[in-house]
């Protein structure tokens, strides 16, 4: 791969952080993503603002790509496929569908998050196994919603977590970022027309940015 | 502002008199007699003129642009009974504030109370109520006072144009507020419909004194009206008193030197009646409250603090007290600075340099209201430097030599959201609308291509979206009309009608519930639940955050961190600097004639044994070498905003001639350049740095404007209409179409990038956040000026508060990899 990923010892089993905003576990050939937040941008035409479907195209693009190069068999979205019930419109339906022509065999799960409670499951022809939040798994938990309170360990979306970190006066640069703690880690939104939230690390958890093309671990305070 | 008049009975009503006089013989009744500039503003007026009345604070102003409607109401009634009943909608009153409208209806009021007269004069602001509103739509009161939210929204439906028929006048009050800002640009929007629908229209403009008063009567009467320009300055007495430390030092530097003036200001706070005692920035009202407390402690229910991150009703209760005169004082920021009269207020102190005439003057005002009465404002410094700061504004004061304001250029944000606020109103026609917003002043030069843009924007998305036939924000009917269709649309374009951006911020709440207001997200970030800080004059402790809201509980004992919000620095202006460079050039010459300037003459001698004063006409350049390297210190005195882009500029051009990494720092005198190179320059390559041409391209090159714009950008946004803000301090509703600035900024530059959006918001970065044109300015000055090196061997009194501020920012050429590791090195070292 041309972009340098980040190998993390993770409850006992070797994952890798991928630049791209995804985590790549090999052993299984499972490849995890969180918020795509597909139809955003045609959510927000339908309230009018100009927002053009771009950030999609590219988006489709940068999955293809990871599929292709890490040769994934099951790719896990953890939570808010799609971003409302608005947003279900031709040009996303299209885009989706013709991406979905490249992999047929590819294994989808899709966790539900609390966006895709409010615009319902992806078209049934997508062919996306739908499961609720949490569903658990043999190593860990899929969820969308991070639990805060004591639990089995899991893999969590939702936050869209975001660093900023401060240099010299105005000196400032704001990344996506992971949170990873001991036992759980909460990925950045994969979707690129999504924001980003300043997070909180708490004891022993990590963040680890990354600016699409290479990845840092910022220690917690 | 307002002269009291007793009410009259009913017996003295004279119908035979000319209304005119009529106002003149009430205002003698009262021991009064109507100054020049008043009757000047009444008969232009009653000649059918407009014009811009400016005089400084409690002058009589209001009363020279309200007595003209009355009379010329009166006037149609001539030789017959004056009617019972009110008249419809003649006058629209329009202030920059909220929190004016209610002290302006009741001054309007008194007037028409005193005269008898059946006119009703209501408020319509964001806080009238909807029944209220509907009311109004129904009937109109003869004088509306509004803001120019307000207005934009009443255009925004097609009846207002028939309310709106008999409309003889528009008063903007306080004009020189709005003039350089967005709402200013929303006001001649809001003008130019007016005066389209009615060729007759009269506007009346109040200002402060301001340095291009024909340019402000120029911004506020559109392109096709000439105006009267009346000066109601009264020479008024100004009084500018300052508190001098009792022990200088040679060396001062910023920001230690307020906290042994409290007890001095406490003193004079308990000699006086009412105090306003007004600072900088925020955080300085939050740390004088706590010290003036600390000395005091007595005062806890004695003393208020004010500044615009309170919530709003801790921020009202506070201005009733002061109505009331039951305070002692109120520690605030500018957002005390306006127009409401406080009539008790008998003393200001202002803590800190005033950075401007016009500030310093608008602040003393807020005394001595009292027609003849002297307005006196105490000086304070936090700085030994401010003291020539407060004798150049003393002798800038009496020769009224205040700054400019210029008003903006086309900005493209605003005028979408007036298009689709017009297609909302009825609906317009591409070339009528293009006539009407070249009438107003800040369009006047907009170009086909902008119109077109815009026009495009709002129909089609812009550019990149013709593919998407969803969008459908204004459309075009067959005879051409652009309409807005969509009720959504509607709703959400009248919930966000405006200019005003709200920063994202943490609301700050007892878990009763109980708001206090809002500090920086970036603040939050840094307390731990469980630590104290100081907000809205109390010790807090943090229990949690969650959400945009913290939630805290009184403090019991300890200390605390003061918050600290982004901007709102003002540099020093171009105005006072050129006083402070005077005075300078003076002590040079050895006169010290202002007690100020007595004060700071052991510290200016040792600046001129072992340095130079610059004279006027000096540039002066120190270097001096310290343990850190090579300190190149330049004092241009153009406030620190230019400061801060000539620094970047000039130590990008040193780069450039051979590979050097530099830290800067800056303030409102000059700036500093440090770096482990020992390169000299001499002075022709001094001059070849300090080159006026280049100078937007190379700044774009060396500094990293993109998170600026990104900031930036947050305001075209909402005004544009991208983000939907929802109402002030409502909770966020329509979260599916919710998106941050920022983001909007990245997918434009990505696939928009000839968005003209993108261009303003860069241009306002450059203006705004760099004053480009000062730079451009100022080193076109230093291109004239003699340049004056000197190698003092310690760093001189000028240069001791620049270093000891250095390290503030650096410069950043490494690979994005390096930069973040080492500012986790500098994460890590700081929570060691």
């Amino acid at each position: 791969m041309s972009k340098r990923s980040y190998p993390l010892d993770w409850q006992g089993e070797k994952i890798e952080l991928l630049p791209d905003r995804a985590i790549f576990w090999a052993k299984q050939n499972t490849l995890y993503i969180a918020d795509t937040h597909f139809g955003k941008a045609a959510t927000f035409r339908k309230a009018g603002i100009p927002v053009s479907e771009h950030t999609t195209e590219e988006d489709l693009q940068r999955l293809e790509k990871l599929v292709n190069d890490t040769q994934a068999e099951r790719l896990v979205i953890l939570g808010d496929f799609l971003h409302a019930r608005a947003g279900r419109t031709e040009p996303v339906r299209t885009l989706l569908f013709h991406w979905r022509e490249k992999f047929r065999s590819l294994a989808i799960t899709l966790i539900r998050g609390n966006h895709d409670l409010q615009s319902g499951d992806p078209w049934p022809e997508l062919g996306i196994e739908c499961l609720p939040d949490p569903t658990a798994e043999p190593n860990w938990d899929l969820r969308h919603l991070p639990q805060e309170s004591k639990c089995r360990s899991f893999l969590a979306g939702h936050i869209h977590p975001g660093y900023r970190i401060q240099g010299k006066g105005r000196d400032t640069l704001r990344c996506p970022c992971w949170v990873v703690g001991p036992t759980r880690i909460i990925l950045p939104a994969f979707g690129s027309f999504t924001g980003l939230k300043n997070i909180r690390l708490f004891d022993k958890e990590k963040a680890y940015l990354t600016n699409g093309e290479e990845i840092h671990a910022i220690p917690s305070k | 502002m307002v002269q009291a008049l007793p009410k009259r009975s009913k017996k003295e009503k004279s119908t035979k008199q000319k209304p005119s006089d009529q106002v003149i013989d009430l205002f003698k009744k009262n021991g009064w007699s109507p100054f020049p500039f008043q009757k000047k503003s009444w008969s232009a007026y009653a000649a059918g003129e407009s014009g811009l009345i400016h005089a400084p604070t409690g002058t009589g102003k209001t009363y020279a642009a309200w007595a003209g409607p009355l009379i010329e109401w009166m006037e149609e009634h001539t030789g017959k009974q004056l009617p019972k009943r009110a008249p419809g909608l003649r006058v629209l009153w329009i202030t920059p504030l909220r929190a004016l409208v209610k002290d302006t209806t009741r001054s309007l009021q008194q007037l028409v109370d005193d005269l008898d007269l059946p006119w009703t004069i209501e408020e319509r602001t964001g806080d009238t109520t909807g029944s209220i509103k509907a009311k109004q739509r129904k009937r109109f009161p003869s004088c509306l006072v509004t803001t120019p939210e307000s207005l934009s929204l009443l255009l925004s439906y097609p009846e207002t144009k028939d309310a709106f028929s008999d409309l003889r006048a528009v008063v903007v009050d306080e004009w020189h507020e709005l003039l350089s800002t967005k709402r200013g640009v929303q006001t001649e929007l809001g003008l130019a419909r007016l005066r389209k629908w009615n060729p007759k229209l009269k506007t009346w403009g109040l200002s402060a004194t301001l340095g291009n008063l024909e340019v402000a009567r120029s911004a506020l009467l559109g392109t096709e009206k000439n105006g009267q320009l009346i000066d109601g300055d009264l020479k008024k007495k100004f009084q500018v008193d300052v508190l001098i430390p009792k022990d200088m030092e040679k060396f001062p530097w910023a920001g230690h030197l307020g906290g042994k003036m409290v007890e001095q200001v406490a003193d004079r706070i308990e000699a006086a009646g009412t105090t306003l005692v007004f600072t900088n920035v925020r955080s300085q009202t939050e740390f004088w409250y706590n010290a003036l407390l600390d000395v005091r402690p007595d005062w806890t229910e004695q003393i208020g603090i004010h500044h615009g991150s309170i919530d709003r009703k801790e921020r009202k209760s506070v201005e009733d007290r002061l109505r009331e005169g039951s305070i002692r004082a109120v520690v605030c920021t500018s957002s005390l600075d306006l127009g409401v009269d406080f009539s008790p207020v008998d003393q200001v102190i202002q803590i800190g340099g005033p950075k401007g005439v016009a500030r310093l003057l608008q602040r003393a005002g807020r005394c001595g209201h009292q027609p003849g009465a002297v307005s006196r404002v105490l000086c304070v410094p936090t700085h030994a430097f401010e003291l020539v700061e407060y004798a150049a504004a003393r002798e800038a004061i009496e020769e009224r030599r205040i700054e400019c304001r210029e008003p903006l250029r086309a900005p493209l944000d605003l005028l979408a959201q007036h298009l689709i606020t017009l297609a909302l109103g009825g609906g317009f026609l591409s070339e009528d609308a293009l006539e009407e917003v070249r009438s107003a002043w800040s369009y006047r030069d907009i170009t086909d291509e902008e119109w077109g843009w815009v026009l495009d924007f709002i129909i089609r998305g812009g550019d990149t979206l013709r593919a998407y036939d969803q969008f459908k924000r204004v459309v075009v009917d067959a005879d051409g009309l652009h309409r807005v269709e969509s009720q959504i649309i509607s709703r959400f374009h009248r919930m966000s009608i405006g200019t005003i951006t709200s920063d994202p911020a943490i609301e700050v709440k007892f878990a009763t519930g109980r708001r206090l207001g809002t500090v920086e997200e970036s603040f939050i970030s840094r307390i731990k639940p469980g630590s104290n800080f100081y907000f809205s004059g109390k010790l807090l402790t943090l229990k949690r955050v969650r959400d945009l809201t913290a939630v805290v509980t009184l403090a019991k004992r300890g200390k605390g961190v003061i918050p600290v919000w982004g901007g709102g620095k003002s540099p020093l202006s171009s105005e006072l600097s050129r006083g402070v460079r005077q005075k300078l050039e003076s002590a040079d010459q050895g006169i010290f004639l202002e007690k100020e300037m007595q004060a700071l003459q052991p510290s200016l001698t040792l600046q001129g044994s072992q340095s130079h004063l610059p004279k006027s006409n000096e540039l002066l350049i120190e270097r001096t070498d310290t343990r850190e390297g090579t300190n190149w210190f330049v004092y241009p005195f153009a406030g620190r905003l230019a400061h801060e882009g000539l620094a970047a500029l000039i130590s990008y051009r040193m780069s450039q001639t051979e590979p050097m990494t530099l830290s800067l720092a800056f303030n409102d005198y000059g700036f500093h350049l440090c770096s482990t190179s020992e390169r000299e320059f001499n002075e022709e390559e001094w001059r070849e740095l300090l080159r006026p041409d280049q100078v937007v391209e190379q700044l774009l090159s060396c500094m990293n404007l993109s998170e600026m714009d990104k900031r930036q950008f947050r305001e075209v946004a909402r005004v544009a209409g991208l983000i939907f803000q929802g109402y002030p301090g409502a909770k966020k509703s329509n979260r599916q179409v919710q998106a941050s600035g920022g983001l909007f900024y990245d997918v434009f530059s990505k696939y928009d990038p000839n968005n003209l959006l993108l261009t303003q918001s860069r241009r306002e970065v450059l203006e705004r956040q760099l004053e480009v044109t000062r730079m451009v300015d100022t080193l076109q000055r230093i291109s004239k000026q003699r340049i004056v090196r000197q190698s003092p061997e310690r760093l001189s009194p000028f240069g001791f508060p620049l270093w000891a501020e250095s390290q503030r920012s650096q410069m950043s050429s490494e690979s994005w990899g390096d930069r973040v590791k080492r500012m986790a090195m500098q994460l890590e070292k700081a929570s060691s």
